[in-house]
């Protein structure tokens, strides 16, 4: 609270105050959003104004893309054979067939599990890199010396990594859904021994599991960028402002994709699956 | 990029091997000497209740949030197939049983790694960079005891006790959206998360939430103690720190799953 403020809530009345302490905890959650929205539309507004930094959007490709692949891969690898085991066990328990059990996991894999679990881990692995990246030059004045050069940081910085990671995530995604089946279909061959050819089952896939499964990955690879940009943009005061710029990022990405999930899942439910 | 000889890809693929050798081997020792430090206990009193009321009451807002939208994600994921076979007796076991035993713990403890993890990482980082854990030692004060043991404690306790929190608030989000997509009465929500679910689905996840703890906190205060090189430093770190917990959550996580069967 700054001191103006302070004098504010001194010269207010006990109920006054009380209403005052309530707004007090929105006030950043408030400012955060606004100033995630402001970068997000400047970052629009210059995604389509020449120029564009071709050579960056493709340096940061390689960053967002192969440096988090093998991330990316071990972590749905896993999840897949969790998954599986799970619902192997319990589909056993109740209803004691596993035929069905390949067609419903690749259902689920591609409106939920590949797209939201890649945008995690995409959230954590690309969003502390960008706040890390971005706040660092921000407190060593790298941000400033670009405004001097008649540079706008946002067209400069924000959006050479907001394309890259709307075309990455929507690649990783594809990946991520490959592994995880992939690994799956691995468990359920050894351990329930369910055979490859049943498991491999697309009949329950529709066309709305496909346009999910591309917006999901679209508005997580718009927010995830914009989101840690920000973060890095409003860093300040040397190592420790990096520090809760890179917590900030990955704290508030994780929260916007879930977010963004629910929002999504709900809207898919409501017009393709009810 | 140049191109590879096979004994320069060998190279690479040794050293990248010999830094995650390091790292792991740093955080076993890491969590050895947190955990000697028990026995006979020496700690920080009131680190340790600082260190508390920051990382549960701070996260608190946060993980019931997170858990709210999972229990919500995971009614609409089943909705159609409950729907489907007319089962709407069922929706609370099958939301229930996978935010309980799967979803809950994993959502949950990826947020606290971001949310705890990567503050954790970051302050202890900062200390190291700014010369600030050696003015500790100067003045005879061990760090463990005064700065990682209290994180230590924190960290998996309130992970612990979180993971209650929103495994509630999650069932309490799937009945509401129940209520609202599938017209499913909380009552017969309830009921079906009585009946079917036991006791062992939710000490199940509780383990792994404990699990998932003790993982965060070994491994953002090893990559917090090795930080160097500045601003730049500290972020890198964060980075790895936060990376590395998120692996660990899901290979742990298949690991307890498959042996507990």
């Amino acid at each position: 609270m700054t001191k103006h403020t302070q004098a504010y809530v001194a010269a207010l009345s006990p109920t006054q105050r009380r209403i005052a302490q309530l707004g007090v905890l929105f006030v950043p959650i408030v400012t955060q959003v606004t100033d995630i929205l402001r970068v997000g539309s400047l970052a629009f507004y210059y995604a389509f104004k020449k120029p564009i930094r071709w050579r960056e959007v493709v340096q940061q490709s390689f960053f967002i893309g192969n440096r988090s692949l093998a991330f990316v891969m071990i972590v749905l690898g896993f999840l897949g054979m969790i998954l599986i085991f799970q619902s192997g066990f319990q589909a056993k328990r109740i209803v004691g067939d596993l035929q069905g059990m390949g067609a419903l996991y690749l259902q689920l894999l591609f409106r939920e599990f590949a797209p939201t679990v890649t945008a995690l881990m995409l959230a954590t692995r690309v969003g502390t890199g960008i706040a890390a990246e971005i706040g660092s030059m921000v407190v060593t004045e790298q941000v400033d010396a670009l405004r001097m050069n008649n540079a706008e940081p946002i067209q400069y910085l924000v959006v050479p990594r907001l394309i890259a990671s709307i075309v990455m995530t929507f690649v990783l995604s594809c990946v991520a859904l490959c592994v995880a089946f992939g690994t799956g279909m691995f468990v359920a061959n050894t351990v329930f021994e369910v055979n490859v050819a049943t498991f491999y089952n697309t009949s329950l896939l529709e066309w709305g599991d496909l346009i999910i499964f591309s917006l999901k990955a679209l508005a997580y690879g718009i927010t995830i960028p914009i989101i840690a940009s920000q973060a890095g943009l409003s860093a300040f005061g040397g190592s420790e402002g990096v520090g809760t710029a890179t917590t900030m990022a990955v704290v508030n990405a994780s929260l916007a994709v879930t977010i963004l999930d629910f929002v999504l899942s709900g809207v898919g439910y409501i017009f393709f699956f009810s | 990029m140049q191109a590879l000889s096979p004994l320069k890809l060998l190279s690479r693929f040794g050293a990248s091997f010999m830094e995650v050798a390091q790292d792991v081997g740093g955080m076993a020792v890491l969590l050895y000497k947190v955990i000697r430090c028990f026995f006979p206990p020496k700690l920080d009193g009131m680190e340790t209740w600082r260190n508390l009321y920051k990382v549960g009451v701070k996260s608190a807002p946060i993980v019931v949030v997170t858990a709210l939208l999972t229990g919500a994600i995971m009614v609409i994921q089943s909705g159609a197939l409950v729907a489907q076979f007319d089962a709407f007796g069922l929706l609370g076991w099958g939301a229930g049983f996978a935010t309980l035993r799967e979803v809950g713990p994993i959502m949950i403890g990826l947020m606290f790694s971001g949310r705890v993890g990567a503050n954790n990482t970051a302050e202890l980082g900062t200390m190291k960079v700014t010369d600030q854990i050696d003015a500790l030692r100067a003045l005879a004060i061990d760090p463990i005891t005064y700065l990682l043991v209290p994180r230590f404690i924190a960290i998996v306790l309130m992970m612990f006790l979180l993971t209650i929190v929103g495994d509630l608030t999650a069932l309490v989000g799937g009945a509401y959206t129940g209520q609202v997509l599938l017209g499913v009465s909380p009552s017969l929500f309830a009921s079906s998360v009585i009946e079917y679910i036991k006791l062992e689905d939710l000490f199940n996840g509780l383990f792994k939430a404990f699990t998932f703890g003790v993982a965060i906190a070994v491994v953002s205060s090893h990559y917090g103690m090795t930080t160097s090189g500045g601003a730049v430093g500290v972020g890198r770190s964060v980075n790895n720190s936060v990376v590395a917990s998120a692996v660990l959550i899901f290979v742990l996580d298949y690991f307890i799953t498959s042996i507990l069967h």
